[in-house]
């Protein structure tokens, strides 16, 4: 009996251990930016653990800006919010921006619902956008290889 | 140049920057007198910018975190930009968990990227395209 507890136990710490790992990805996407997706929902422990890992990653990367995918995370109240506003004050600390992308309407306007003073923190809806701006704080400029390669690329956008 | 002020905190100029690196754990009272020192240097120096060190400090206090906060108002008063540079991952998560997020002050991870966004500020508060950081 307390050998089968024992083995779910040792199962569950191992799924945890998974789970951890997973949580917190974060991915230099280019030399001075860090890019970090958070998916499912952000409890304290979590985002300490997010954060930790962050802060490290700016310090080894030498890193000017971070973007923060919200994409996934499914509700954001005013706790989660107010874990995102110590990351983005802790990676300013460090002197790095933090910008937070994947807001969806609903988030949006949850926030302002909240009363929450997002006006010192940079949005925009998409990572790609999000990239686009942290290319263009670093002054990078993304062009086109080839001329076919640029018609396309103008028809595309 | 040599070491400038009274406080147990080095001041070195360099060209029209300060550099004061915090060497310990400061007490209030060291913290106080950096904090004067720093002002008399800008008045008696004339400097454009100052870069406050913070890489080898542990623990940075309310007091201190305040006293920052308050060092870089005064020296835009007195005409000087201060960038803070090398605050450690523990340093940044206590100060968030304090509620002082330096509102105000320009950081920087280390003192190479600092004396670079010091150079940026001083060209945009001498153009008065200056933009809180």
């Amino acid at each position: 009996m307390s050998g089968a507890h024992d083995r779910h136990q040792s199962m569950i710490d191992q799924q945890r251990m998974t789970i951890t790992e997973l949580q917190t990805p974060v991915i230099q996407v280019w030399k001075g930016i860090l890019a970090l997706p958070i998916v499912g929902s952000l409890d304290t422990a979590r985002a300490q653990e997010m954060n930790e890992a962050l802060l490290e990653k700016i310090v080894q990367t030498e890193s000017d800006i971070v973007i923060l995918d919200i994409t996934g995370v499914p509700v954001v109240d005013t706790a989660v919010a107010k874990h995102l506003l110590e990351t983005v004050s802790a990676a300013r600390l460090l002197g790095a921006e933090v910008l937070i992308v994947g807001l969806s309407t609903r988030t949006a306007l949850t926030l302002v619902q909240l009363g929450l003073d997002l006006s010192h923190v940079t949005t925009r809806t998409t990572m790609a956008r999000g990239l686009e701006l942290a290319f263009d704080r670093l002054g990078l400029e993304v062009v086109p290889k080839r001329a076919a390669a640029a018609s396309e690329w103008a028809g595309s956008a | 140049m040599g070491r400038l002020g009274v406080s147990r905190v080095p001041i070195v100029r360099v060209e029209d920057t300060l550099i004061a690196t915090v060497l310990e754990d400061l007490s209030d009272r060291d913290a106080l007198l950096l904090q004067e020192d720093l002002g008399r240097l800008i008045e008696r120096t004339g400097a454009a910018g100052v870069l406050l060190d913070l890489t080898v400090v542990e623990i940075v206090d309310s007091f201190l975190g305040r006293l920052i906060t308050d060092i870089t108002a005064a020296s835009r008063l007195l005409g000087a930009e201060t960038i803070v540079v090398g605050i450690q991952p523990a340093v940044a998560v206590t100060l968030v968990e304090l509620g002082l997020e330096f509102k105000g002050v320009r950081t920087a991870l280390t003192p190479e990227k600092g004396r670079r966004l010091l150079r940026q500020s001083i060209a945009e508060s001498r153009t008065g395209k200056y933009r809180r950081g």
